[in-house]
């Protein structure tokens, strides 16, 4: 395994732990307001990251937000996985009409750049994780479709497969034994792309107004929130910045993303 | 405007450590306004304030800086014995950008077809409206105290007969005023140049463009930048971080428009006047003054601020911040706190959604804090940002529990009619949602009526005591109009009315 | 792999055709399951909330057909649409093809000041660390475009602003109207264009570079330069301009991001604004331009390809 790639891994493992462990870790409530102690630097009063423009511990909050981010990435990521592979593997084994319905229905979700039909979604009903999730797993299935689909058409004609059904062996045992093994591994890529794309999307969303909204800890909104104050309190809109540049930098890395 | 090469030479200038304001001293005639609103269309009704704000359209009567009413388009005006009939006469020599010549004709029917459109005339209890001679007659079917203040709206701008088709839509924005109208780039930017037949005193600058930002923090970067030389309604950070630029000075002014709390009367838990109180008690207006709007004198004690001079009572005990107070109340009232922390009454929970919208940056953040002062009392409140007028639907069919805005008093320069609207009878989409204060609506009916000065004050401490009392909407903050502009541009007043940007009496000093 | 070229095309219309559809009917569809009452909510677009009042917002109802049964206004939109008749804008009452015209012009210059802005960064840096893959310049090149990838483009938009227009006041901060506002938006959105081209610049150089006939080239004696440009600049640009071509979803994201973050006036800001304002002939104009514009240019990128590799042409 390359470098980058293990670090990738490493720090999303970070990532994780601090993200289950959760808001509890900095001690402190993330909705819990102070406004006679806004915007204080980092360690004061034992707040680690300091606190925002309502005197809430940006630690507490960074991990809040991680929990709301992450959850929506692994369940839209998951959905999609399952949806797109599971289609994709019938459109390939199948082929004919079913294949080409398939492919059509995949078309017309890409005939619209991703996050433009996430944004219309999104606005059915604003400040809606399960919308957001909707829109984002729409989008995401696609690409896990095509590949699974690419692959399984390859190897159903391959002759390890043919022989497998010559024999008379089941539909399962060549899911298991030839197709999971080889699409396993670029299906994990995939996600990790598709994982970064989600944090991405719900962060930008979230800044222009559009995503989830305040007082929900999302680091889009609080970069939002905290950007007037960037002068007086640089670091407490540093803290959304690297939490989400680190995020989407490990998913990347992990994903063995080369640029 | 500025073109490439001159913002590279001041970006130099700049970089050399040269101020902004007199590297350009020399040269400008004009100025850019940055505001959050858009210039949505060019109907009167529609964002007529900002072509009032820009001084291209002016009504019959206008008002000064505290509010008093002074001639505008009309030099003097009566009222008739019986209260009835209202008589404009109206400015000569005056001409619309156009060429064409202002007389009551056209006067009489800019106001007609301003009837036919939403706005403040809606709450005149009109009967006609029509030239005589010289003079614009309103007529009323009941007397009606504040029609020259409802003559200063910006619903009510005269515009020339040219201005409208043959269905009575505006199709081009002929005013009055000391600048026309250039160009409008709907819904971002209204471009306007000095009119040189204007009536009055004649601006010093030449030209002025209007730009739409609503992100506050945007704005605040283009005062910073030069992009824009004054910005309005800056945000708390976006004030303070612009109060330490050399060579820009900001200003805060207190305007009658207040930061209050709707509340849904018919919400079972809101019924008791008790519990109201309780709410109020709980709300820590002095820290959201000094943490998120960072003016601490803006808390408010009462729902009209000091500068609504004859509605602001200084007799009146002040609101007060006492949480514990406030859980006793609600415990008086039978709520005990459950499992959650959230208090519950048979077996119904103290739960409530608050609406609010973004376009004023503080209120977003204020629901946020008022979520977290109440949820220590053991109120849950579900917070809903979205658009403004979810507010008034919600009132209309009464989906609405609690609604959080700001709200102006100072639309027309005596805020009666308003309160009328807000307070009277049946409540109003911005005001009183299901009270019944019978008392109220008849001191408020008196105040529109009356026009004796003593009468008037009395029915208007009746309603202020009654709102004081009675809390059907919690006053949080007063509002702080914010404005910041180069030093070097001299002779801006703040308007605390917001009805202008002042820049016809603006130059550029020398 | 060759596909003739009618064949594109008709692949390009259908997918214009589902973009109009698909617009059209899920625009529609979400507007009417947005909360609260679109006759309020255009109301306070057109009259300022101070101004909304019931009455108000009965007379847009009755003036825009709001009452209408919901079936009888999606079929009139959906036959507008394919007869190009976008309507009026609910809320300024501007006619949407008038107002998107506008908007068009602002996009599409901002989209082509980034591109070049994205070509500028990304082909000599791309080029530079494929003549010289595994070099120092190549790596620390390929370090940056990850960094810079993994920033979402409304992030690297606010620190440009900040950097460029406050802390050394360089450039307006936002705004429309001269030459400066070009700057950021158009170094924003060219900066997120280029973070993926200038690895897809360098991938395709260094396969050339690699190709046995390049080295046969350098083998007769050619200079490096010489080569490259006589052999390598053609066979490099094919998967270049496919990218671009691929990448035009990323750039209308971008246009659309970019535009809020810096009020730019184009189709992106329109579009984000009339989703607040439930302005829906207008959201569905803009939606149905942005939609279409990206099968033009996906269209154009495919001609483009056939243009510079006769191979692909049947």
């Amino acid at each position: 395994m390359r470098l980058p790639r293990l670090v990738g891994l490493v720090c999303l493992l970070v990532i994780a732990v601090l993200t289950i462990l959760g808001p509890s870790l900095s001690g402190f409530d993330p909705a819990k307001q102070n406004l006679r102690a806004i915007l204080l630097p980092p360690g004061t009063d034992g707040h680690l990251l300091g606190t925002d423009n309502l005197g809430r511990d940006i630690a507490a909050r960074i991990l809040g937000g991680a929990q709301i981010t992450l959850s929506l990435a692994a369940l839209a990521v998951a959905s999609a996985a399952a949806f797109g592979v599971g289609l994709g593997m019938l459109a390939g084994w199948r082929g004919g009409v079913t294949d080409r319905l398939l492919g059509a229905l995949s078309d017309a979700v890409l005939a619209l750049p991703g996050l433009l039909l996430v944004l219309l979604l999104a606005a059915i009903r604003p400040d809606s994780w399960w919308t957001l999730y909707a829109g984002l797993a729409l989008t995401l299935w696609v690409e896990f479709f095509r590949v699974s689909r690419a692959r399984t058409r390859v190897l159903t004609a391959s002759p390890a497969v043919e022989a497998a059904r010559l024999l008379g062996l089941g539909r399962w045992h060549v899911v298991r034994r030839h197709l999971w093994p080889d699409l396993s591994l670029q299906i994990l890529t995939l996600a990790a792309f598709g994982a970064a794309t989600v944090v991405t999307a719900l962060a930008t969303l979230g800044f222009i107004s559009v995503g989830l909204r305040p007082p929900t800890p999302e680091w889009g909104v609080m970069m939002a929130e905290l950007l007037p104050s960037w002068r007086e309190a640089p670091w407490a809109i540093a803290a959304p910045v690297v939490a989400l540049a680190a995020t989407v930098l490990s998913l990347r890395l992990a994903a063995g993303s080369e640029g | 405007m500025k073109q490439p090469l001159h913002a590279l030479a001041l970006a130099l200038l700049v970089a050399a450590g040269i101020g902004l304001p007199d590297a350009y001293a020399q040269t400008r005639t004009d100025v850019a306004v940055a505001a959050p609103w858009h210039v949505s269309g060019i109907d009167p009704a529609q964002d007529g304030y900002t072509f009032q704000r820009m001084e291209v359209g002016e009504t019959l009567v206008d008002a000064d800086a505290t509010g008093a009413l002074r001639p505008g388009l009309a030099t003097d005006w009566t009222v008739s014995d019986d209260g009835l009939t209202w008589r404009f006469d109206i400015r000569e020599n005056v001409v619309f950008h156009d060429g064409s010549a202002l007389d009551a004709a056209a006067a009489a029917s800019s106001l007609n077809r301003a009837m036919t459109r939403p706005g403040i005339l809606s709450s005149v209890p009109l009967e006609a409206i029509e030239a005589d001679g010289n003079a614009v007659v309103v007529r009323l079917s009941e007397p009606f105290s504040a029609v020259p203040a409802v003559l200063a709206n910006y619903t009510t701008m005269i515009l020339a007969p040219a201005s409208f088709d043959a269905e009575g839509n505006v199709v081009a924005f002929i005013g009055t005023g000391p600048f026309a109208v250039d160009k409008v780039e709907t819904p971002l930017s209204l471009a306007v140049r000095r009119f040189d037949d204007y009536w009055g005193e004649a601006p010093a600058i030449e030209a002025a463009s209007y730009l739409s930002a609503s992100r506050a923090e945007t704005r605040a970067l283009m005062a910073e930048s030069g992009d824009a030389d004054v910005a309005v309604t800056l945000d708390p950070a976006g004030y303070a971080q612009l109060k330490r630029v050399d060579g820009i000075a900001v200003e805060a002014v207190s305007i009658p428009r207040s930061i209050v709390l709707k509340l849904n009367l018919a919400r079972g838990p809101l019924a008791d006047k008790a519990a109201r109180e309780a709410l109020s008690l709980a709300i820590d207006r002095e820290g959201i003054a000094a943490g998120i709007l960072r003016f601490p004198d803006a808390a408010a004690t009462q729902l009209f601020p000091p500068v609504l001079k004859g509605w602001y009572d200084a007799d009146l005990p002040p609101l007060a911040y006492d949480p514990e107070r406030a859980a006793e109340l609600l415990a008086g009232l039978g709520w005990e706190k459950g499992d959650d922390g959230i208090l519950t009454r048979d077996g119904a929970r103290f739960a409530l959604t608050l609406r609010t919208f973004p376009n004023r940056p503080e209120l977003p953040l204020i629901a946020a804090a008022l979520q977290d002062q109440w949820r220590a009392i053991g109120v849950d409140l579900a917070v809903s940002v979205g658009n403004s007028s979810e507010i008034p639907a919600g009132h209309q069919d009464g989906s609405l529990d609690v609604a959080l805005y700001a709200r102006n008093y100072g639309l027309t320069p005596d805020p009666v009619v308003n309160t009328v609207d807000d307070f009277g009878t049946g409540g109003g989409d911005w005001g009183a949602m299901n009270w019944d204060a019978p008392e109220v609506a008849e001191a408020l009916t008196a105040a529109l009526r009356q026009s004796d000065p003593e009468a008037r004050s009395a029915a208007i401490h009746t309603v202020a005591s009654a709102l004081q009392q009675e809390l059907p909407v919690i006053p949080i903050a007063w509002y702080q109009h914010t404005v910041a502009y180069p030093v070097a541009l001299e002779g801006l007043v703040v308007d605390p009315l917001e009805r202008t940007y002042g820049l016809s009496a603006v130059r550029w000093a020398r | 792999m060759a596909i003739s070229l009618g064949k594109l095309t008709l692949g390009r219309i259908v997918q214009a055709a589902i973009v109009a559809l698909v617009v059209g009917v899920v625009g529609f569809a979400m507007m009417e399951a947005l909360p609260g009452d679109a006759a309020y909510r255009i109301a306070a677009g057109r009259y300022g909330y101070d101004m909304v009042t019931g009455a108000a917002a009965e007379q847009v109802r009755s003036e825009l057909g709001l009452d209408r049964p919901a079936a009888e206004r999606l079929l009139t939109w959906v036959g507008q649409t394919f007869t190009f008749d976008l309507g009026q804008s609910a809320v300024t009452g501007e006619r949407v093809g008038h107002a998107i015209d506008h908007q068009l012009g602002h996009t599409v210059e901002l989209a082509l000041v980034a591109v070049a802005v994205a070509l500028l960064i990304a082909v000599p840096i791309g080029v530079l660390a494929g003549l010289r893959p595994g070099s120092l310049f190549d790596r620390i090149s390929a370090a940056l475009a990850i960094v810079v990838r993994a920033m979402p483009a409304f992030l690297i938009g606010i620190v440009l602003m900040l950097v460029l227009a406050v802390e050394l006041g360089l450039v307006p901060a936002a705004g429309h109207g001269h030459g400066g506002n070009f700057v950021l938006p158009a170094l924003t959105l060219g900066i997120v264009l280029a973070s993926v081209l200038t690895r897809v610049v360098r991938n395709a150089v260094a396969a050339t570079v690699a190709s046995d006939a390049f080295q046969f080239a350098l083998h007769k004696g050619l200079p490096m330069r010489a080569a490259f440009l006589r052999h390598g600049v053609r066979n490099a640009a094919v998967p270049v301009v496919a990218y671009l071509g691929v990448q035009m979803a990323l750039l209308l994201e971008g246009v659309v991001v970019v535009e809020s973050v810096f009020s730019w006036p184009g189709i992106g800001h329109a579009l984000t604004h009339a989703i607040f304002e439930r302005d829906v002939p207008m959201l569905q104009g803009t939606a149905l331009t942005l939609g279409l514009m990206f099968v033009l240019l996906s269209f154009l990128a495919d001609l483009a390809c056939r243009a510079l590799d006769p191979r692909l042409n049947t």
